[in-house]
């Protein structure tokens, strides 16, 4: 039982969806909790996620997970490293490199190179780094005629 | 004694076999009596029927079983209510639905008591989907299922159904209840404000409220003070309510909410002290409703909003200057709220760190895209699909006899073919 509810709180934070982790932690009863540590150091995890806090997910992560939820959190760490590099893609036109760092939860060296793989600007002087928007997704494709019938249904609606 | 039991057996099953279910279920009604007098036997009454063939009867045995003022043996119960829901023959039970929505309200109230919620939740939602006609419908066994979940803390199962737009209710033999009706919009309200889909609570919440009633109910009002939050939460100012509210909200449950009014207020200048001043104020009442966590929440919303609104003045601002102005700690603070809008999608803007100056945005959306087109035509879809339910209806009540005479005030004797005039 308690594996399932570990792997089930593992993958509710891969998808980042907190409000159902919340729950299904609060929901977890306490005599399984005592008796598996593990799923506590899951929920701070989980903790940390609610509170937006990037380096205290990344350092609540550096555990030795059991069998059954280590390739989950392996995944947790990645998604957590991709959704922050898109925000700071997002938000930041200039960013400190150190700040950079935590929210990579990478040393800054390695931060850096990473930033700069991705085609964007490092100033070693000023310890600036210059992100670059994130290319939109493409549009998706749509047919024609089936466009045209669309629209015909519309203005068919629309006069009756 | 046992003759009367025997005599139930028989003509259970009897009238299964010929397919009689209307007579059977006036019989199994009658029978309560009896069957309450012999429940030690029962169990061996309910081993002699076939759960398929006989769901009627079995219950009806049921029913009676719950009915006791206390249940010995309530593993038994539970076990025997879980088969019947089931492997019951939905055929013959819409002949009784009234009393199978009962099974499911005492099913409930028995496991509410026991504090075992998240036992009931399969079977209530294999219960409903039973007894449904369609999907649109609505049962009284929605707002049960939507009790237990929010006991158990277990949102999902209660969901399927509650995204569906309820267009038609059960009647259940003129036995569904306006408390189940609101019940389900108040507890599905919880249910999507504790997933934070405010704009689906907010709606659920205002059917609660805008519910036409002569009288005061007690889930209206707790309705009406967690609709006040989340609106605040969402919108940050109370609209006026419908104009199909009923008075009574206006008469009765406004004077009574005066600390959630105080809220509103408060929210309107802007001033998150002010709010914190009224929060403190009230502290003891909001955490007496419970709702103390949503207050919290109405104080985020409100820096939130004062920091949207400076993205109406500005296009660039220092964040020690945006600090200043929505009154928070430092710049560090503001950067952070502005990270999360940005994430959240609640603005557009970029932070410079070189300088510490954020720049706002207008929102980058050109609507010309064939995604904006693809979600503009399930926009419209659902417009005509709501256009035709609602002619659709129209219609159903444009033929309905008992309107037809009232709205062109004849009397049942002026009009052919009535009962009556059958009789003459």
């Amino acid at each position: 039982m308690a594996t399932v509810y570990g792997k089930l709180l593992c993958i509710y934070l891969l998808q980042n969806d907190t409000c159902n982790a919340k729950f299904l932690w609060k929901r977890i009863p306490q005599a399984i909790k005592t008796a598996n540590a593990e799923l506590g150091h899951i929920w701070a995890v989980g903790q940390k996620m609610w509170q937006r806090d990037f380096p205290g997910i990344y350092e609540t992560l550096k555990k030795d997970w059991s069998e059954s939820c280590k390739d989950i959190m392996a995944a947790v760490l990645e998604a957590t490293r991709k959704r922050a590099f898109l925000l700071v893609a997002q938000a930041y036109s200039s960013i400190n490199a150190d700040e950079f760092a935590l929210f990579m939860g990478l040393p800054v060296v390695e931060a850096v190179k990473a930033a700069q793989k991705e085609g964007w600007q490092a100033d070693p002087n000023t310890k600036l780094v210059r992100p670059m928007k994130p290319v939109s997704q493409p549009d998706p494709l749509l047919a024609n005629e089936q466009q045209l019938s669309v629209l015909t249904d519309y203005v068919s609606f629309l006069e009756s | 004694m046992a003759n009367a039991l025997e005599q139930y057996v028989n003509t259970v099953q009897t009238l299964s076999t010929q397919g009689n279910f209307s007579q059977l279920c006036d019989f199994i009604s009658k029978s309560a009596e009896v069957l309450s007098k012999n429940v030690s036997h029962l169990d061996n009454v309910l081993a002699t029927l076939d759960i398929q063939q006989h769901s009627l009867g079995v219950l009806g045995i049921l029913c009676v079983k719950y009915s006791m003022p206390n249940i010995p043996d309530f593993e038994t119960l539970f076990v025997q209510t879980q088969e019947f829901i089931i492997s019951c023959n939905g055929e013959h039970v819409r002949y009784a639905t009234d009393s199978y929505a009962d099974l499911c309200h005492k099913f409930t109230h028995n496991l509410v008591e026991r504090k075992q919620p998240s036992r009931g939740i399969q079977i209530l939602v294999t219960a409903i989907n039973k007894i449904q006609l369609f999907q649109a419908q609505l049962t009284s066994i929605h707002a049960d299922l939507c009790q237990l979940c929010l006991l158990a803390k277990n949102f999902k199962p209660a969901l399927q159904f509650m995204d569906v737009d309820i267009t038609d209710i059960s009647k259940e033999g003129g036995h569904y209840d306006s408390k189940d009706f609101l019940c389900y919009y108040y507890y599905g309200g919880m249910i999507y404000t504790a997933l934070k889909q405010y704009d689906r609570a907010l709606y659920f919440l205002e059917i609660v409220i805008t519910c036409p009633s002569m009288a005061v109910s007690h889930v209206m009002l707790e309705a009406y003070k967690k609709y006040i939050l989340v609106v605040l939460i969402l919108h940050g100012k109370l609209s006026p309510l419908p104009k199909y509210t009923s008075q009574v909200v206006a008469r009765y449950i406004k004077p009574v909410c005066q600390p959630y009014h105080d809220l509103v207020n408060a929210y309107t200048t802007n001033n998150p002290e002010e709010l914190q001043r009224n929060v403190e104020k009230h502290q003891d009442t909001y955490s007496r409703d419970n709702n103390l966590g949503l207050v919290k929440q109405c104080l985020t919303s409100m820096i939130k909003k004062n920091i949207q609104r400076l993205t109406k003045t500005f296009l660039t601002l220092s964040l020690t200057d945006m600090a200043n102005r929505v009154r928070l700690s430092g710049p560090k603070e503001a950067e952070k709220y502005v990270l999360h809008m940005i994430e959240d999608g609640e603005i557009y803007a970029t932070i410079n760190q070189k300088d510490g100056m954020v720049r706002f945005h207008d929102n980058p959306e050109k609507y010309n895209s064939s995604r904006m087109l693809l979600q503009l035509d399930k926009e419209m879809q659902k417009c005509i699909q709501l256009d035709s339910k609602l002619k659709e209806m129209d219609n159903e009540i444009a033929v309905n006899p008992q309107y037809v005479q009232k709205s062109s005030g004849m009397h049942e004797d002026d009009i052919p073919g009535s009962s009556k005039m059958q009789n003459y």
